[in-house]
């Protein structure tokens, strides 16, 4: 089972606590039981390779990871191979999302890669008859420090052996003035293959004599197969097979066209279902919310408002959305007696693993899911409904299956941000002091991590209630980028500018005079800064906008500059600064932080799935817009450089200041306060 | 009936085959995407005869005789065409997977206009999606691209 060459094992998943089990170590097919895997291996070539659970979905962490690797072992970057997201190779991880993969597994790797680099030392000692201290490690060799030409290279120090180390949790890292790769901008590792075409993911996976499946579709949420005719389907050219399984329909056929005309000809009658023209999800959202939760308390709210100089109470809402990655979801599932594969493009490998070996009824070290390229997921790919039916589609046919969610499929089969309407009652003085803060959120759906998160606010306020509630929802809820923040954030940040507005104080000022915290206040000064933010009471016609926040950790301010063109919203320029501790990459972080204002950006503007007669209406591209680059404005990131700080998340921060700062901005160009995203519609 | 792709002669028997299809699961040249099917995306974009096409709107009938490239036949001898190398250097990416389709609508539009202004790019390439919004590097690596000799 050993590979030849040094391995390095650490606690399967860091950060969750190992649990008793089987087997005390393990290569490949890891579980939480196991606790330990092995995260890096030295190979007798010299070349490293770095194993971690996660996924790459175009957050760049197979670059970011293997660039911490690299420093740690003083060896070029060329030199370091990255496996992800692939349960027979990798330790388990529970899933890729809340921006975790450079604040825990790069640590993890870290670690690894130093108590690799002092194994090699050690070895080297011996070959070369000198003391550990007059050694250096450089270009992926160990050398004498007298006499550099006298070194050997990692593959003659590993020299044909197998050697196997935990982790020294004590091993020192390299500090920041010593990193070489890590801190500098790098291209990423993977870019020839996604400019040549190169990159596979899971729509591009193609076996010998696989199958393309169609599933029949309900016409409404709920809706019942009663009875279903396929007798012309079968018949038609190309057409394997018409499976039914419970209430999964499918065509089989030898071609993807072959499926869906035959699939096109099915007759089938439905029942039930959910009906209705005219939704009010705002109205279902206040009679259904339950499941309160205070997730900020201090003082007493109601006595603070009775002594207020000020109160102001207002309302917000934001709608579900899409997050419509470019590749809708595949997996290819292919049986070896009751051996199971499937590729997919899954944030969860591991649970989609244990999902299926429950479903077949076998162990999981029989099922190997292997998450390929990722086009796109922002968080909804941690539903992953296609690796199951394309699985029991290839157990009845017995050949390997590929299922392939269309555009409109992977919409209504897949999740949507949880629609949120928020009040808040603030109490202020004349100052701009504000002295009391009471916010009741409401998140579609049952999912309280999502609807918690950034709900409290930073301000320093003496008396304060934050309460957050579940509620019910008419479509499948799920993980958006930055979760419930996005629409926690809007409420607040809008809510701070009509403070602003109403005692007449600048937006910057005031947010200064109320903030406590050092490192919300040094964002929000270094972005308005660069901005050439100009203090003035809005609205100023000026069209100027800005908004803090903070997501997985990190700080994040944003200024923003638009005009208001009769019903057009043109967003012209967005500064961002964040604070996401050590950074590894600053050209992934500034990346991710641009992507994430485009991204915003359509949350803010456009963006809202509409429901009628129990379906979603614009699944379609044609009726829902999303940002095209005639809509990207300048952008500018603001990288606060925060060595001493742990290194915490960058992919979501970013999005979360968006349509706050464009709602104040459209409010400082017209006067005119919107308090229900997307504010296009709501503009008159 | 016969086609080129890639410089290849190939044969295919359905003229109705989609071509987004035919290409990928017929030819397994899986780097043109699919993305949605009705032509809104971009990421199915191949140059015919040097002009782009959304061939996922396409069969091969219409194309016949036609000479296909797709994102698998851009370099050339295993050197990156300019845009490609314009494409990494400004790490005008993160998913990847609108990649090839804005490079094929990228090379179609620098045959046509070697020169393009910002707005110029924009325009070309406002019916290709990155729903990551790399599309501050994507406009940069195509001006980039055109600012070499090629």
């Amino acid at each position: 089972m050993s590979d030849a060459g040094l391995s390095i094992l650490g606690d399967t998943a860091p950060g969750f606590p190992a649990r008793q089990g089987y087997g005390t170590r393990a290569y490949g097919n890891t579980s939480p039981e196991t606790p330990l895997a092995r995260w890096l291996l030295v190979r007798p070539d010299g070349r490293v390779t770095i194993f971690a659970g996660k996924v790459e979905y175009g957050q760049n962490i197979r670059t970011g990871l293997a660039v911490e690797v690299a420093d740690e072992l003083r060896m070029p970057l060329s030199a370091v191979d990255v496996v992800l997201g692939d349960t027979d190779q990798t330790p388990w991880d529970m899933g890729t999302f809340g921006s975790q993969s450079t604040a825990r597994v790069g640590l993890q790797l870290r670690m690894a890669a130093a108590t690799a680099r002092e194994v090699l030392l050690e070895l080297a000692s011996p070959r070369l008859d000198l003391p550990r201290e007059d050694l250096v490690m450089r270009d992926g060799r160990v050398a004498s420090n007298a006499d550099p030409g006298r070194a050997f290279t990692f593959g003659q120090l590993v020299d044909g052996q197998t050697i196997e180390r935990e982790i020294d949790k004590e091993v020192p890292l390299t500090k920041e003035r010593d990193f070489t790769v890590m801190g500098s901008d790098v291209r990423r590792i993977d870019a020839e293959a996604r400019v040549t075409g190169q990159a596979v993911y899971a729509q591009d996976v193609l076996r010998p004599g696989m199958l393309f499946a169609r599933i029949l579709r309900g016409p409404s949420f709920g809706a019942r197969l009663v009875e279903v005719d396929s007798s012309v389907a079968e018949h038609m050219p190309g057409v394997v097979s018409v499976v039914r399984d419970g209430d999964l329909v499918a065509l089989l056929a030898e071609n993807d066209e072959s499926a869906d005309r035959a699939l096109s000809v099915i007759q089938a009658t439905w029942e039930g279902g959910a009906q209705g023209s005219t939704i009010d999800i705002p109205g279902i959202l206040a009679e259904t919310k339950r499941d309160p939760v205070a997730v900020q308390e201090n003082g007493d709210v109601e006595e603070a408002f009775r002594h207020a100089d000020h109160i102001l109470e207002a309302t917000y809402y934001a709608p579900h959305i899409s997050n419509l990655p470019m590749e809708p979801r595949a997996a290819v599932a292919e049986w070896d007696g009751d051996k199971l594969t499937v590729w997919a493009g899954a944030q969860r490998p591991f649970g989609l693993r244990t999902e299926l070996a429950g479903m077949f009824r076998v162990p999981e070290t029989n099922v190997s899911v292997i998450s390929m390229e990722i086009g796109g997921g922002f968080g909804t790919k941690s539903w992953y409904p296609t690796g199951a039916e394309a699985a029991k589609l290839a157990r009845i046919a017995g050949r390997p299956v590929r299922v392939a969610y269309t555009r409109q499929e992977d919409a209504t089969e897949g999740t949507f941000r949880p629609a949120a309407l928020i009040e808040i009652k603030s109490a202020f003085r004349t100052d701009g002091k504000i002295t009391a803060w009471q916010c009741e959120a409401i998140h579609a759906g049952p999912l309280g991590y999502i609807a918690q998160r950034g709900a409290q606010t930073p301000y320093a306020v003496e008396d304060v209630a934050v309460t957050v509630y579940c509620a019910n929802t008419l479509v499948r809820v799920g993980s958006y980028r930055s979760l419930g923040a996005a629409a926690n954030h809007f409420a607040r940040e809008s809510h701070i500018d009509e403070i602003a507005s109403t005692v007449g104080i600048d937006p910057f000022e005031l947010r200064m005079r109320n903030l406590a915290g050092a490192r919300y206040r040094s964002v929000l000064e270094a972005a308005a800064s660069r901005f050439g933010w100009q203090s003035g009471v809005a609205p100023t016609k000026r069209g100027v906008g800005l908004s803090i926040g903070e997501d997985v950790g990190s700080y994040v301010a944003s200024c923003v500059e638009l005009a208001v063109d009769g019903r057009e919203i043109h967003v012209r320029r967005v500064v961002t600064a964040i604070d996401c501790g050590l950074v590894v990459n600053p050209e992934g972080v500034r990346n991710q932080v641009e992507g994430s204002t485009v991204m915003g950006l359509g949350g803010a503007l456009y963006e809202a799935i509409e429901i009628g007669d129990g379906s979603i209406l614009n699944t379609s591209l044609s009726r829902y817009q999303v940002p095209r680059i005639t809509d990207s404005p300048e952008i500018e990131v603001v990288l606060m450089g925060n060595p001493d700080a742990p290194s915490t998340g960058a992919g979501e921060p970013g999005l979360v200041t968006i349509a706050p700062a464009v709602a104040n901005a459209v409010f400082d160009a017209t006067g005119q306060r919107i308090r229900e995203l997307p504010l296009k519609r709501q503009l008159r | 009936m016969a086609l080129t792709v890639n410089g290849e002669e190939r044969q295919a028997s359905d003229p109705r085959r989609n071509l987004l299809s035919y290409l990928r699961f017929d030819l397994g040249l899986t780097g043109t995407k699919y993305g949605c099917g009705e032509g809104l995306c971009g990421a199915c974009t191949v140059l015919v005869d040097g002009q782009p096409l959304k061939s996922c709107m396409s069969n091969v009938g219409a194309v016949a005789g036609g000479s296909i490239t797709t994102i698998e036949g851009v370099a050339n001898d295993g050197s990156l065409h300019a845009v490609q190398q314009a494409f990494i250097d400004e790490s005008a990416m993160q998913c990847g997977y609108c990649i090839p389709g804005f490079i094929m609508a990228a090379i179609g539009l620098l045959e046509r206009e070697p020169r393009p202004s910002r707005d110029t790019v924009r325009q070309a390439l406002s019916s290709n999606l990155c729903r990551c919004g790399t599309y501050l590097r994507i406009e940069r690596a195509v001006i980039r691209a055109a600012g070499e000799p090629r």
